[in-house]
């Protein structure tokens, strides 16, 4: 039995390390894969310390998690000591209220927190950036409160209340009592309490991600962010280093721990001198993260202007491989502004994102339809031109002519322009199958499909299947390709956007349907993929283009930036990095020229007269095929009753049935 | 005199918390029954939630099945640490809580590049002869992720009642002619039930509104909950909705942890690891 017990205790402990171990080994790996060691390297390690971006994300996470911590712990063990002297029956009533986060999912407290931030902040105060550095504040101090209570208030239950009556008894006033005596008592439970609040807050992922805003992102947001898109392996070297140093930390605290238990046992006194030491080396590491945390905070955040950029992922040139970090070329000829980007996967999202309310953003990317919509619901601002002098190298056809989405030119400047098409592996996919929109559809490559993630898209991609306008109103038309998509959901391997990346690239999936520059650029990482566009059946042609919504900041500085995008050259060394058509004919001698001679990138007229632009439908509709899609995808089998009164009444019967059987058992117990 | 101080210490506290937990749960309500065109009153939100219930029977299955797996593995492996040394004990206890403190997103998708069908455990298969198998994409693989990422959360509650049990109750048992079975099933178990219960608490919670890992080892039949809170909100456009698949996740938790409470005789204090 005992030994059964230890092999179990083992086997358990391999298996809660086994994932750290392969993020440790991924960290030394020269590859990008985690599933592939190609090599031994310390370049990540290196690289890691010269991202600054990285770095003041991790100080970022270190400033919140102190600040939320020495509040709550402050705030939390006053409140302790007040509630401890309460009437038992208020008592218990506080205390469930206490219990409320700690019960609570965290997504479900990070959605009220949100709605509760935007209802109140934006809706009533008329706030546009409601949700920004406080509120994240608020939001973990309100989730490390309960954990410092919960911890302080045993320790002031056990303590002897003789003692403050001795203390006051001895000339102590009542608040040097609780100086001199009370939280000496209770200085465990402080320490434990904030301990467990700093951890959670510097680790907290879901919480943060509803109530962050765009002035202020911790790391594990931003991580879920990285882990979408290909995941940098310096990412892997920076966990080694936290694995490293909390290990330490750990360790450290314990062998204390152990000491001093030693000490009490041997009932020697403590020497003065290794007390003082101790609280030296205390002291010296609180002064020393919230310095570190500081600099790392205000070095980034000189006096300047904030310029919020929201993207698609791998959606501007970085500076990897040899391209042009556009970023960094922008803040050098404009030092006074520097750029925040961050990412969305979808139209949809941006939208979402937008509407929600709450955040500040700049410049946005939008595709024609989305910008269309936004137009016609006044979420956009006028440009002025006189700021864009370079709109001026903007093809006239088709962009400033008859364009769909902004035919006045007065909201959006393109940014790319390309086509939706099939990227498959030549290795594992049939030449003959490779017929149409139908691949998708094949049964023979089930589980190696990769669908497109947003509502419009993939709508789409039916309505070429089934021969039916992309831009049809008809309610039966688009419930049939919602059926269509539903018949294909066993076949999918998943539904993605950014993440496609990985997968097509390491072979995990065969088929995706996906944008052309993104293809093109995995066709360069595997030469086994392919790209294929069904002329016959249509496919849908698309622009992205730079717009300034009404929740702007720094109108001027966001002309500044789009201007500079369109500078051809810059605008060619941007195409070399994310393989998108530029809306700049000039742009293409910048241009690598494979890139620029590539009919992926650059298809005949021919072929370009056979794809359709998405036109925007009407709010109703927008809202109906994104119902449509949803159901479609992202249920299971929803062949149940198709009562809409179930939930309702379950609901009912369930809290009624709870309400008895509390209210049954208490009295039980009384008796 | 003092008394009455001290108490009003406690009443920045209750306003905060009022503030900041019951109050954003009425907002959340408040979305849940206003219909998001018109913003009226309405209780449509609520009538289309008929159709995620087989999600909510799915999240509900997974969890309850992931608190099980916990409970039968995480027992043994607190009642091992319960009973070493205590310099063995602390840091048994320090090698359970290190994994909880690095960041779950990386350690959930070091699995996707263990799991997945060019992933480590495949390749090693392969490697030997077996072959590749279909481990990522399954409901055991969330079931797996859920496990894994808050297999301590059991531990850590059943450990801290292992420890504080008496060991001369086990004795007297054995010297009363019990056999080490019915130690176990008449003295060990009862006493641990507190354990026991917090620790199913403190997995079936998170795991039942989690959505990082659905959407990381899940395929596309194991949505849960979460998943969709985080679309409705983040891409669906429909905050309304989103709140009302919140407003039952909450009574949903509210429920199973007030049952919880109550049978396992839970004092005021709550839940602490």
């Amino acid at each position: 039995m005992k030994k059964a017990n230890r092999i179990l205790t083992i086997l358990m402990f391999v298996f809660l390390y086994i994932p750290m171990v392969v993020l440790i080994v991924a960290s030394f790996n020269t590859g990008k894969d985690i599933t592939q060691f190609e090599g031994f390297t310390l370049k990540q390690y290196t690289e890691l310390f010269r991202d600054e971006d990285l770095l003041g994300l991790l100080g970022n996470s270190i400033l919140i998690a102190l600040l939320s911590t020495a509040i709550s712990v402050t705030f939390g063990t006053l409140a302790a000591v007040g509630i401890h002297r309460l009437k038992p029956k208020m008592r218990k009533l506080v205390m469930s209220l206490t219990n409320i986060p700690m019960t609570n999912p965290d997504i479900v407290t990070g959605v009220s927190l949100s709605l509760l931030f935007v209802f109140v902040g934006t809706g009533l105060l008329g706030n546009r950036e409601s949700l920004n550095f406080g509120t994240l504040l608020i939001a973990h101090v309100t989730f490390g409160l309960p954990y410092v209570i919960l911890n302080v208030m045993p320790k002031l239950q056990q303590m002897n209340p003789a003692l403050t009556d001795a203390a006051m008894d001895l000339g102590c006033t009542p608040v040097q009592a609780f100086f001199k005596v009370i939280i000496h008592e209770i200085m465990p439970g402080i320490v434990s309490g904030g301990i467990m609040a700093f951890t959670m807050s510097l680790d907290d992922f879901v919480i943060s991600y509803f109530v962050t805003g765009s002035d202020f992102v911790t790391l594990p947001v931003e991580i879920y962010t990285y882990t979408k898109k290909p995941i940098q392996p310096k990412v892997y070297a920076m966990f080694t280093l936290l694995f490293l140093l909390i290990a330490v930390l750990m360790v450290g605290m314990n062998l204390l721990q152990i000491r001093a238990d030693r000490k009490k046992d041997s009932k020697r006194p403590e020497s003065r001198g290794w007390r003082i030491a101790k609280r030296c080396v205390a002291g010296a590491l609180v002064v020393a993260l919230i310095v570190g945390g500081g600099f790392l905070f205000f070095g980034n955040r000189q006096e300047k202007i904030i310029l919020n950029v929201k993207n698609w992922g791998m959606n501007m040139a970085d500076g990897t491989d040899g391209t042009l970090d556009i970023i960094a070329a922008f803040e050098e000829k404009y030092p006074n502004i520097k750029v925040n980007m961050s990412y969305y996967e979808s139209n949809e999202a941006l939208y979402s994102q937008l509407k929600n309310g709450g955040i500040t953003v700049d410049v946005i990317i939008p595709s024609d339809y989305m910008i269309d919509r936004m137009i016609k619901e006044g979420m956009l601002e006028k440009l002025n031109f006189d700021n864009i002098p370079n709109f001026r190298y903007v093809d006239e056809e088709p962009f400033k002519n008859q364009n769909s989405y902004d035919p006045t030119n007065e909201y959006s400047v393109p940014y790319t322009w390309g086509t939706v098409g099939i990227l498959y592996n030549s290795k594992y996919v049939d030449e003959a199958d490779v017929t149409g929109w139908e691949l998708m559809w094949n049964e023979n490559y089930a589980g190696k499909i990769l669908m497109i993630d947003n509502s419009r898209d993939a709508m789409g991609i039916a309505q070429y299947l089934l021969g039916y306008d992309v831009n049809t109103m008809d309610k039966a038309q688009l419930q049939a390709c919602a059926d269509k998509l539903a018949q294909q959901r066993p076949l999918v391997q998943q539904y993605v956007m950014d993440q496609i990346y990985s997968t097509m690239e390491n072979e995990e999936a065969w088929i995706a349907a996906y944008y052309a520059g993104d293809c093109m650029l995995m066709m360069e990482n595997n030469p086994d993929l392919r790209f294929y566009l069904p002329e016959h059946q249509g496919f849908n042609r698309f622009t992205d283009a730079m717009c300034i919504p009404t929740c702007c900041k720094e109108k001027e500085a966001a002309e500044l930036f789009i201007n500079f995008l369109c500078d051809p050259e810059i605008s060619g060394a941007n195409m070399d990095y994310i393989c998108y058509a530029s809306p700049i004919s000039e742009a293409k001698q910048y241009m690598e020229d494979y890139l620029a001679e590539s009919d992926i990138i650059y298809p005949s007229k021919e072929v370009l007269a056979k794809g359709t632009a998405y036109r925007y439908l009407s709010e109703e509709t927008s809202r109906f095929v994104e119902g449509l899609y949803q159901n479609a995808t992202k249920t299971v089998d929803a062949s149940g009753p198709d009562n809409g009164w179930i939930v309702p009444a379950v609901l009912i019967v369930v809290m009624a049935g709870t309400m008895v059987l509390l209210i049954v058992t208490r009295k039980r117990r009384k008796l | 005199m003092k008394k009455n101080k001290s108490v009003l210490l406690s009443v920045p506290y209750m306003l905060w918390m009022l503030a900041f937990t019951l109050i954003p749960l009425c907002v959340v309500g408040y979305y849940a029954l206003t219909d998001p065109d018109t913003g009226a009153f309405s209780l449509g939100n609520l009538q289309d939630l008929s159709m995620y219930l087989p999600v909510l029977g799915q999240s509900v299955l997974y969890s309850l099945i992931s608190s099980l797996i916990c409970l039968l593995l995480g027992y043994p492996v607190a009642y091992y640490i319960a009973h070493r040394g205590p310099v063995a004990q602390k840091i048994l206890y320090m090698l359970v809580m290190l994994p909880m403190c690095m960041s779950f997103l990386l350690r959930t998708l070091a699995w996707v590049g263990l799991l997945q069908d060019t992933g480590i455990i495949n390749n090693i298969l392969d490697a030997i002869g077996i072959g590749r198998l279909q481990l990522i994409r399954t409901p055991g693989a969330v079931v797996l992720g859920m496990v894994y990422n808050y297999l301590p959360y059991m531990i850590l509650p059943l450990y801290s009642t292992l420890v504080k049990m008496d060991d001369r109750l086990i004795e007297a048992a054995e010297d009363l002619g019990c056999t080490p079975l019915q130690t176990f099933g008449r003295v060990i178990l009862p006493l641990s039930v507190p354990g026991i219960l917090s620790g199913i608490t403190m997995v079936f919670v998170p795991a039942v509104s989690t959505f990082y890992i659905s959407q990381k080892l899940g395929g596309t039949d194991t949505v849960l909950i979460g998943d969709l809170i985080e679309r409705l909100f983040k891409q669906g456009d429909n905050p309304n909705l989103g709140a009302a698949l919140s407003l039952v996740l909450m009574l949903l938790v509210f429920v199973c942890t007030g049952i919880m409470n109550r049978f396992g005789g839970d004092e005021e204090g709550g839940v602490v690891i």
